[in-house]
């Protein structure tokens, strides 16, 4: 049994040690919003948080975050409230297909808490490991910014659902 | 002859839509009013047609026949319906119809127009297919609402208006919610001719919104092939042969059998299959297996020796001429013109969607069902039937949201291969394939070689204009998907007859294969003497459909050479261009934005430079500058402006983004994309050495979208064409250096190796 916190929830699977995060999180637990897309390391789809570190869930073994704290997207949002990346990620319409976008606003947002002054240089060092077949780039640049802002509270939202 | 995709496309769906109104012309009663009065009578829900369904408590949900692959279309769909039926969008539920449901349920004349019993998704045909429809099918909703509402009330219809999901008297200052008028709108003559909203009317289309599916996009619930969650399901990882075609011929697989979780390790047609509770089980089992594999279709196959006999068959006549116009060879024989030939080509390019190909199947008797990420539940539903043996109408496709499409979706292999699997389980069966598989296993887009030839005059006009490529025919290669485009209804050997005529005609010669040189035999230049000729290559590696198709080469070709020519004339590019677009006036509106945006002509920071490209595909007309540089061997694109003319656009948000992606994707295969065969098997494989443009890579993108009252043409494809050309041309201006082989990459150290 490997015992381990998801989204704060105490969690406990058997699985082999060697078995990756990214499955115990898809087969075991049903959170199927962290995606498989390299099984490598090499596009970021699979990106989750270890004690709030953005991790490879694919090719990080369950064994390693034994009594540590994993949050997937499902654990993102608070108390009905979307994290500011989340919102930021809405109000610039970032995704297409979507299937990497879970990958890309974890890393988004251990970024920003690592570096809450995000430069642009930062964004290049940091989301060029997170790869998009469709071509969001240009949108997740301006969505990490506004989630900056919107999370000093600098900018009210706009097209967020509402319309004629 | 010459003939676009998009009008092969209606040819299809004519045929079966002169024998759809035959059979519905037979004095037998409106099926679709049968159905609709039977549903309001146990449900109390409203469908007036197949696209729309009102319930008692105001939902209106939208069953699309098209498939969400991120390029927005049940946004776009939500938006066509919102404004007819006078519902806010965000009201609009969109979802993936499951085939049968759209082939099976039409009997309204008003909707059931040709094309639309069979579900397909590509072509960027799905706006342009749906922007009448969709609207009259929402419209003719409206009207009956407002009827019902008129009829309670004892009012004239034509004193009551919709507003914001409800029906007004305003005389009375009566309102009646849609959800309280389903019965007795159910009730009412159907509306055939309902009418639409002029464009001066339009409150909805053509604002900036969210896209309908983005909060379950950002939240991680929307749900993708591989997340499909079908009770007592059991997972699968294929081990392929390590080239097409090749067989079992030894398998020592005692140890996994043996493994947690694993309920069989068996060969099938597609390889040897490791079935498990769980994937990770699967994948961990399938480690152990030892597979000897022999013979394959592809013995022999060398990517590099089939490119230099395709460079060399292009420098002989073609076998098709596609369009011949003056005399070229005389043009460039005349005195005091300057000539140019020049060679250029492009490798195999897989599509690699993020979500690598998967299906979900479940085998019952008399009954067999697909849970799939895909762009045609028809197609995948006539694959099925055929590699199990059953009657197609036993078969239902349900769509999830597919993690990318870009043309791979349409190909039902993948689905296929869960089927010819799930026949061996009494449960559902998934299949998830590793990314190299993926990669290795696509259907690419054609590796292609062009010899192209030209002529500028003293005055520095274009005055010949010569187009030859070789390339393996995808309409030869997709003949079995094509047919299985054909309605359900007409019989099996019918489908395969008109699929085998279609493409019959195409090989023998009497009709050249017109998407391999689609964009350059309708290129829109002014040019006296024109010839396009094409040269069909044949191999045994099936090549398909990949994002802009043709386009995706020809552009790069056109536009590269055009601005060969330009430049040999001593002109400015967008001078040059315009000169040759006289009398075209949208072609003009968008180059001279294109250029007005970009400060054209305005000098550049040292060690950059500037290139302009301009191609229409799939209708619509799309112009890029691109700036570029090389600094230390590497190549830097730091701008993509983009103008597009594709009639309205409904979300123009979804248009911008459409542009954006379209450029970067093909801004990877531009600079970093190709497929490789060595001895019949593919060299590249994940994602480092099948790589994609990343965030350090990416352009700043700025679109331009002209304001039009034209009819919508498509958006998923027409933003990559001029990619490649425009940052050719870019480098050019930056170096001097011509790059005419992609990926840019290689060509640029090749160049620079060759250089003295």
């Amino acid at each position: 049994m490997t015992k381990l916190k998801v989204n704060g929830q105490p969690q406990e699977v058997d699985v082999p040690g060697d078995t990756p995060l990214l499955w115990v999180l898809r087969e075991e637990l049903g959170l199927t919003g962290t995606k498989f897309g390299c099984g490598r390391a090499l596009c970021g789809a699979c990106t989750v948080h270890v004690n709030g570190k953005a991790r490879r869930s694919c090719v990080t073994p369950v064994s390693v975050v034994e009594g540590k704290e994993v949050t997937t997207i499902e654990g993102l949002a608070r108390g009905g409230q979307l994290h500011p990346v989340q919102q930021a990620w809405l109000e610039e319409n970032v995704p297409q297909c979507g299937y990497c976008q879970s990958g890309q606003i974890m890393a988004a947002v251990a970024l920003l808490k690592a570096r809450p002054e995000v430069t642009d240089d930062d964004i290049d060092a940091v989301m060029s490991a997170n790869l998009c077949r469709c071509g969001t780039y240009p949108r997740i640049r301006r969505a990490i910014k506004r989630a900056v802002q919107l999370s000093r509270g600098e900018m009210t939202r706009d097209m967020g659902g509402r319309e004629p | 002859m010459s003939m676009d995709r998009r009008t092969f496309m209606q040819l299809l769906g004519a045929a079966g839509g002169g024998l759809m109104l035959g059979v519905s012309g037979g004095g037998c009663a409106n099926p679709q009013v049968r159905k609709m009065t039977e549903l309001a009578a146990e449900t109390g829900e409203f469908q007036p047609n197949v696209f729309l369904t009102v319930t008692p408590d105001d939902r209106v949900l939208l069953a699309l026949n098209k498939s969400e692959m991120g390029q927005g279309v049940m946004t776009g769909t939500a938006t066509l319906v919102a404004e007819e039926l006078e519902v806010p969008v965000s009201r609009i539920e969109p979802f993936h119809a499951a085939k049968p449901e759209f082939e099976t349920s039409f009997g309204d004349a008003n909707i059931s127009v040709p094309g639309l019993g069979m579900q397909i998704t590509g072509g960027s045909s799905s706006t342009p297919e749906n922007y009448l429809r969709v609207r009259r099918a929402a419209a003719s909703a409206r009207e009956m609402l407002i009827a019902a509402a008129a009829a309670s009330w004892g009012v004239p219809a034509s004193a009551c208006a919709a507003r914001d999901g409800a029906v007004h008297h305003e005389a009375s200052g009566r309102s009646t919610r849609y959800g309280e008028l389903t019965k007795l709108a159910a009730q009412q003559p159907l509306v055939e001719e309902p009418r639409l909203k002029k464009r001066s009317e339009f409150t909805r289309i053509g604002v900036r919104r969210q896209r309908s599916d983005a909060l379950s996009k950002v939240t991680g619930a929307a749900e993708f092939g591989t997340d499909v969650a079908i009770p007592n399901v059991a997972r699968a990882y294929v081990l392929h042969p390590p080239t097409l075609g090749a067989t079992v011929a030894k398998l020592d697989a005692a140890e996994a059998k043996g493994m947690t979780g694993v309920l069989d390790v068996l060969t099938f047609e597609r390889g040897v299959a490791v079935v498990a509770e769980k994937y990770w089980q699967a994948r961990r089992a399938a480690k152990t297996v030892q597979v000897t594999w022999r013979g394959g279709i592809l013995n022999g196959l060398n990517t590099d020796a089939l490119r230099e006999a395709a460079r060399d068959r292009v420098t002989r006549a073609g076998d098709h001429t596609m369009r011949d116009e003056g005399d070229v060879d005389d043009a460039m024989a005349r005195d005091g013109v300057k000539a140019l030939t020049s060679d250029y080509d492009v490798p195999y390019l897989a599509h690699a969607p993020m979500e690598p190909m998967n299906a979900t199947v479940h085998v019952q008797a008399e009954r067999v069902t697909v849970w799939a990420p895909n762009q045609s539940p028809t197609v995948m539903a006539e694959a099925v039937s055929r590699v199990l043996r059953v009657p197609r109408e036993q078969v239902t496709v349900h769509s999830t949201m597919l993690g990318g499409g870009f043309g791979r979706r349409g190909v039902p292999d993948y689905v296929a291969e869960a089927a010819l699997l799930a026949r061996h389980f009494d449960r559902p069966i998934q299949v998830i394939w590793s990314r190299e598989d993926d990669t290795r296993m696509a259907y690419y887009r054609p590796l292609a070689t062009f010899r192209m030839r030209g002529a500028v005059n003293q005055g520095g006009k274009a005055v010949a204009l010569a187009y030859r490529s070789a390339s393996q025919s995808i309409i030869i290669d997709q003949a079995p998907v094509l047919s299985a485009a054909f309605p359900e209804w007409i019989p099996l050997v019918g489908r395969r007859m008109m699929a085998r005529s279609n493409t019959g005609f195409l090989s023998t010669g009497s009709v050249a294969d017109f998407i391999a040189s689609e964009g350059a035999t309708d290129t829109p230049y002014d040019v006296e003497n024109i010839r396009v000729e094409y040269i069909p290559i044949n191999t045994r590696l099936p090549v398909s459909f990949w994002r802009s198709v043709g386009h995706s080469f020809n552009g790069f070709v056109m536009e590269s050479f055009i601005d060969e020519l330009a430049h040999a004339a001593e002109r400015d590019p967008v001078e040059f261009r315009r000169e040759l677009l006289q009398g075209k006036p949208r072609y003009l509106e968008v180059l001279n934005t294109v250029a007005r945006i970009s400060g054209w002509g305005k000098p550049t920071e040292e060690g950059w430079g500037r290139g302009v490209a301009i191609h229409r595909s799939f209708g619509t007309i799309a112009a890029q500058v691109i700036e570029a540089g090389v600094f230390d061997d590497v190549i830097r694109v730091r701008k993509v402006w983009c103008a597009v003319d594709c009639g309205v656009a409904i979300n123009p948000d979804v248009v911008s983004a459409q542009m954006e992606g379209g450029a970067i994707f093909g801004l990877s295969a531009a600079l970093k994309q190709q497929i490789n065969l060595v001895d019949g098997v593919v060299q590249e494989g994940n994602f480092d050495t099948y790589p994609s443009l990343r965030m350090h890579e990416s352009p700043e993108i700025e679109v331009a979208i002209i304001d039009s009252d034209e009819a919508p043409t498509g958006v998923g494809e027409p933003g990559l064409p001029p990619a490649a050309p425009a940052l050719a041309n870019a480098i050019f201006a930056a170096t001097g250096v011509r790059l005419r082989r992609m990926p840019f990459e290689i060509a640029w150290q090749d160049a620079k190796e060759a250089a003295p």
